[in-house]
């Protein structure tokens, strides 16, 4: 506790415990005061927003082809590019560094499946109700139905990821579990994406 | 604790048991002495700590070391900036290294001959066109930091190699 | 001009801890001296060819070299096994500091040690007093700085190190009671500069610096910072004096005078890191069987380190005082003035101390070299000038400058004098009134950082010039030229140039070159749709030197014509090495093969002392002092100012014409068999060098293994050993070597015949500088103009620089290659401080312990033009001596930047770094 108040007075902009804790996600219930069923579709994906614009998320699904990190979505250093499988140039791949699992002492993040989303699914810099449509959009999502599209956000565990990020992160808000509800409870209710 | 076995520079080690949060960094320098792979940022962003990986398809790359757990190097052959030289003779990047006055302070170096001479064997079996040799050369340097020289003379050094022998190199 | 620390040599005569630097016993592992004395016999020597440097093949092939590279088992003599170290800094400068909280140093992660405030209370440990400030924050206080050590925790094993740094990485272990807000300290050095030249230029000043002395303000305001103000008081005689002359010039800046163009600007510089690429490091063993202390170190100012250390321990209890302090310099990792006087070494020794038998390794990683490491002075500057608009000449300049040190002193008063002189930089002003301030406050200690304040001044100023020339419609090479100060004119100080002033050629490399001729048209151009191009331009004049340099050396020839150099001046990668080999060989036909730097105590045959401080001193203590034959000013400097060339080769270089001359020369006219009476025997000046033989009309050449070998079978002068003292001027004495009078610009000199030991000579008739020539700014100075052509993208700010022209002058390049990577890497440091480094100066900034590459951007390849540098170093003058100039090639190329961007977007910026986001904010 006495921590959390000095981060307050230094205005620490990284997270350095680890056991960093985030902000939480309102569950799929509490929006059940909402009647109209697009507006609540709608809040329930401003909800999952949170989630979606974290630095954990956006910081790999870049604008254009190279990443961010950090809590302030600075440039990746050193520079890498995404390369023709999103893995990086042949002189920088992400999996040399970025191995396995998280490694804490050297305060990288790692799983095996690290790399860059598609450069259709950049998120950088678009409102919530862009990503929401991009989201939904199979030439922009993967090919993804609506389904897959739960399954990807809430058991994926690349994204899963973003919950459990390792040294230095903020996790993503909430969980894994929660945001998965976030994404049913928001199918169910037509998906309807914010204004 | 994990046992693992390596070749450095074409000899074998271990097995020795290294703790999982032991980086390559401190394997090299604490544990077998091996200082030539300095420790820059020890976050990945400045590749003075880099390394050369030869993996069992033929192809090589550098790692950085100071982010890397050493237990992930188990099975793997590296070469560092101490296994260049072979008995006393030089190779061609290093010379050029040094003709080129390529370094200053030389703290940077280990990492950029690794990348240079990886490039050189890259280059050696794919080789590009002399239009998009400049752009490959950065490609490889860019992630190395060096606060001495400016990296012209690190670029002119491998520039050099490569076009005293362009028909290795170049299309 | 810098703070001086010479009391400290005295204070070690009287802790009665004796200083060496011996050679350690060969064991199977060679020796720390044997490795770093390169290139070693028997071995490739790129320099030898001009191939290269001495330690070409070391580096590319990773010998152990750096202080980071040893451990105690590649000692000789030590024990095998090393322990480990790290401090706690603090994050937090506004709260009262409570202690460690021990009870999270439990298992595997309790030290064997703590050492705290208290610890070094009980032991007796004194801080030197250029290190001033607690070196551990007491319990009970609040932290001076941000990054101030509250603790030293030391580890027997590397591996319970390993786990506890990691459990460490946070703040949690240092507890903090109520706010108290940042400690207020006094300022670290305030200073008025003022000069009122005469009415003609050959008239003597009304005013200066020079004339009528140094000022500062005797009045302070309640929160530190002093007051300018001529105060209505009637002591403080020197300063009313200067203040009425400086008031008199604002006042005409301020009159309502339309025939003068009157700017008035401010401009702020950002606080940065060194960031050389080898965080400070140090092994330490303390034997306290034999009270011997040894130390492995790496920094720029070795007999500073050394000298430093036995204050630290002098009057500590018998338990923690050594007998004898044995210091090992290392090749370093960069320096860029970062690691010259830096606090890092005690900390090191401490180690050594409270684990005593056991070697012990400190050694920072980068987000503790960020938040420990010594910083680049931030500024605020406002600046007035009057240039008359008839002529287009400047009348007045009148500047106020703020400098934020940070938490301890260091070198910020000097930082704040030479900032202040170098704030007119080319030109020749007539009233010039500057006052300058280095603050204290909670932020990370700045210190010395390559072309200290003279970088910020300069850069005000040269963005400042161009705003001028565009105002009054004046090309700004012009404008340059039609102001620059020449040769025989006086710096704003009051004094002459002891060198030529070559602005003028420097401003016509730039004005014809390319970059600048087509610069209407390129930016007519333009490169593609959504981007703006434009030129920029800025010349500087930099001092090397610091007012009180030396250097010490030895050269030694064996039989077989063999070189060997020793030097206390150290390598950081500036090329001290090489560059002695090659003004050596100037002398002695060949290249050293064996060259050893950062040597403190090899030179006890001088037997040199030393009183007072030379910076200080008035001529009757002077006189006094040098009566003692074996006095000298000061006995070592630290390797900064840009002084390696000038200064750090001076007395190898003299060492080796006395070789020359008394040994190798006798025993060539042997050889051709001419008679000391021959007219020839006289002409030993007027012989040369070619490819390692020695020629002279119409005799035989003589290759320098015959010549050395005869000088020794003769017991000739086959070693000297040299000390010299520059105060903006060399001292001179003369010696008798074998009955001849010798006259040189040293003030110490040892011989060594044939394979004997090194014998003191006395000196006669020596002239040491006045000391009233510590009121000179600089007498010894280069100079560098630049051209830079940047792209800008409008939509995204971001920042190509297309095409850059550096064109320099630096007398006689010793290694004209390491020259030009001098001015390449100054060239790209000059990118990162212009356009990407920034450090916030408080809590979120490096103090907090949180930084790293990846939030502080320092150029890399991609942001320099590769190919499209071109640089000119102009071809010396006839006997034009080595001149510094690893300062001035960083400086113009960051107002060339300032001024290119204004060209492009017709916006000025007034601070610094303009980083693409800032353009980008300024051009959407």
């Amino acid at each position: 506790m006495k921590f959390a108040v000095l981060a307050g007075v230094v205005g620490l902009t990284t997270c350095v415990t680890s056991d960093c804790q985030s902000a939480t996600l309102a569950t799929p219930e509490s929006f059940a005061a909402i009647s109209d069923a697009a507006a609540r579709s709608a809040a329930l994906f401003a909800e999952l927003g949170k989630v979606l614009t974290s630095p954990r998320c956006v910081n790999c699904h870049p604008a254009g082809d190279r990443p961010h990190q950090g809590e302030l979505g600075r440039s990746h250093q050193p520079p890498v590019e995404r390369g023709p499988d999103g893995r990086g140039l042949t002189a920088m791949r992400c999996p040399i560094c970025h191995q396995d699992a998280n490694f804490d002492p050297g305060r990288v993040p790692g799983h095996h499946e690290w790399r860059l989303a598609p450069r259709a699914m950049g998120w950088e810099g678009k409102t919530l109700g862009d990503i929401c449509a991009q989201i939904k959009d199979q030439s922009r999502n993967g090919g993804r139905s609506l389904d897959a599209l739960a399954r990807h956000i809430g058991g994926d565990t690349l994204v899963g990821w973003a919950w459990s990020p390792g040294f230095g992160r903020q996790p993503a808000p909430g969980t894994q579990k929660e945001a998965g509800a976030l994404v049913e409870a928001w199918i169910n209710t037509g998906a309807v994406c914010p204004n | 604790m994990t046992t693992v076995r390596m070749r450095i520079n074409g000899r074998a080690y271990g097995p020795v048991k290294v703790r999982d949060e032991l980086t390559m960094n401190d394997f090299l320098r604490e544990r077998l002495g091996l200082t030539g792979t300095k420790f820059g940022c020890g976050a990945g962003q400045c590749l003075s700590c880099a390394v050369i990986i030869d993996d069992p398809d033929g192809t090589s790359h550098t790692s950085p070391t100071c982010i890397v757990p050493a237990a992930s190097f188990n099975g793997k052959s590296i070469r560092t900036v101490e296994g260049h030289a072979k008995n006393g003779e030089l190779t061609a990047l290093q010379r050029s290294f040094i003709e080129h006055f390529a370094f200053q302070c030389g703290y940077c170096t280990a990492g950029f001959l690794n990348e240079g001479q990886v490039l050189l064997e890259r280059l050696a079996k794919t080789p590009v066109a002399r239009a998009d040799l400049e752009k490959t050369i950065v490609d490889a340097f860019d992630g190395h930091l060096c606060r001495c020289t400016g990296y012209f003379k690190y670029h002119e050094a491998v520039r050099d190699v490569i076009l005293a022998d362009p028909g290795r190199y170049l299309t | 001009m810098k703070a001086s620390r010479r009391e400290f040599a005295k204070l070690v005569t009287a802790s009665g801890i004796a200083l060496s630097l011996s050679r350690l016993a060969l064991a199977n592992e060679p020796g720390f001296a044997a490795r770093e004395t390169l290139p070693g016999r028997q071995r490739w020597n790129p320099a030898a060819t001009g191939m290269g440097r001495i330690d070409g093949v070391a580096k590319v092939t990773g010998a152990k070299l750096y202080a980071s590279d040893f451990r105690a088992a590649d000692l000789p003599g030590w024990p095998t096994h090393t322990a480990h170290a790290m401090l706690i800094r603090t994050a937090n400068a506004t709260h009262i500091y409570e202690g460690v909280d021990l009870a999270r140093l439990s298992g595997a992660l309790k030290p064997s040690v703590v050492v705290t405030a208290a610890d070094l209370a009980r032991i007796g440990a004194r801080v030197p007093k250029f290190y001033s400030g607690d070196l551990f924050c007491p319990v009970g206080k609040t932290p001076l700085y941000l990054g101030q050590p509250a603790a030293l925790l030391i580890y027997e094993s590397f591996d319970n190190f390993d786990q506890a740094r990691l459990a460490l990485r946070n703040e949690t272990l240092l507890k903090f009671g109520a706010e108290t807000g940042p400690v207020v300290e006094r300022d670290y050095g305030a200073f008025r500069f003022t000069r009122v030249a005469g009415a003609t230029p050959d008239a003597p000043d009304v005013y200066s610096p020079v004339k009528d002395g140094w000022v500062s303000p005797g009045f302070f305001q309640d929160g530190g910072g002093p007051i300018w103000a001529r105060l209505p008081v009637p002591t403080g005689a020197a300063y009313a004096n200067a203040a009425s002359y400086g008031e008199q010039i604002r006042a005409e800046l301020e009159a309502d005078n339309p025939s003068l163009l009157v700017l008035d600007r401010e401009f702020e510089t950002q606080s940065v890191d060194p960031m050389f690429l080898e965080p400070e490091c140090g092994l330490a063993w303390y034997d306290a069987d034999r009270k011997n202390l040894e130390l492995v170190l790496g920094v720029q100012s070795p007999y500073d380190a050394a000298t430093s250390v036995a204050t630290l321990l002098g009057n500590a209890r018998a338990n923690f005082k050594p007998a004898h302090i044995n210091a090992h310099f290392a090749y370093m990792g960069g320096g860029f003035g970062g690691r010259d006087h830096t606090p890092f070494p005690l900390y090191v020794a401490l180690a050594a101390m409270f684990l005593p038998g056991r070697p012990v390794r400190l050694s920072q990683d980068r987000y503790q070299q960020f938040q420990g490491g010594i910083k680049r002075h931030a500024f605020k500057m406002r600046t007035r000038i009057g240039v008359d608009r008839a002529t287009g000449k400047i009348s007045a300049f009148a500047a106020d400058h703020v400098l934020n040190g940070g938490g301890l002193a260091n070198y910020s008063a000097s930082v704040a004098a030479v900032s202040a002189n170098a704030a007119i930089g080319i030109y020749d002003v007539p009233k010039v009134d500057v006052t300058t301030v280095a603050l204290h406050s909670r932020g990370v200690t700045a210190g010395s950082m390559r072309g200290y304040g003279t970088l910020q001044t300069m850069t005000a100023l040269e963005v400042l010039i161009d705003e001028a020339a565009s105002a009054l419609a004046i090309d700004p090479i012009e404008f340059r030229r039609r102001n620059a100060l020449k040769t025989g004119g006086r710096t704003m100080a009051g004094n002459t140039y002891d060198v030529v002033v070559r602005t003028p050629e420097i401003l016509d490399r730039l004005e014809k070159h390319a970059i600048w001729r087509q610069r209407a048209e390129e930016k007519a151009r333009g490169r593609r749709p959504g981007s703006v191009v434009g030129t920029g331009v800025a010349c500087v004049t930099k001092d090397y030197g610091s007012g009180a340099d030396t250097s010490l050396s030895s050269v030694e020839v064996d039989p077989k014509g063999r070189i060997s150099i020793h030097c206390d001046h150290v390598e950081m990668g500036n090329g001290i090495g090489t560059a002695l080999a090659n003004r050596v060989a100037a002398h002695l036909g060949a290249v050293a093969d064996e060259v050893a730097v950062a040597e403190v105590d090899r030179f006890g045959a001088l037997g040199l002392v030393t009183s007072g401080d030379s910076y200080t001193m008035d001529q009757a203590t002077q006189d006094a002092a040098q009566r003692d034959p074996r006095w000298v000013p000061a006995i070592s400097s630290p390797t900064s100012s840009s002084i390696g060339a000038h200064v750090g080769t001076h007395s190898a270089s003299e060492a080796a014409r006395v070789i020359f001359r008394f040994g190798l020369w006798p025993a060539a006219l042997e050889l051709w068999g001419l008679a000391p009476t021959d007219p020839r025997a006289a002409k030993w000046d007027a012989a040369r060098w070619e490819q390692g033989r020695l020629t002279m009309p119409e005799l035989r050449p003589l290759p320098l293994s015959e010549i050395a070998a005869r000088a020794h079978a003769r017991k000739g002068v086959t070693g000297a050993m040299a000390h010299s003292f520059s105060r903006w001027s060399w001292s001179k004495a003369t010696f008798a070597i074998g009955g001849q009078p010798w006259t040189a610009e040293i003030d110490a000199l040892a011989v060594r015949k044939s394979s004997g030991k090194f014998v003191r000579l006395d000196r006669a008739d020596v002239k040491y500088p006045p000391t009233v020539f510590n009121r000179i700014g600089t007498s010894y100075t280069s100079l560098c103009g630049a051209l830079v052509r940047v792209e800008i993208e409008r939509d995204t700010g971001a920042l190509r620089i297309d095409r850059a022209y550096t064109v320099l002058e630096c007398g006689r390049a010793l290694t004209p290659e390491i020259v030009l990577g001098q001015a390449q890497g100054g060239f790209a440091m000059g990118v990162g401080y212009a356009l990407l480094e920034s450090l916030p100066l408080y809590e979120d900034g490096p103090g907090n312990g949180q930084w790293n590459l990846g939030q502080y951007l320092i150029a890399r390849g991609s942001d320099l033009p590769r190919q499209g540098l071109e640089i000119d170093v102009l071809p010396p003058l006839p006997n034009d001596p080595p001149k510094g100039m690893a300062e001035v090639v960083m400086i113009p190329i960051v107002p060339a930047l300032l001024n290119a961007i204004f060209d492009a977007t017709g916006r000025r910026f007034h601070a610094l770094p303009v980083t693409q986001h800032v353009l980008k904010g300024a051009l959407t």
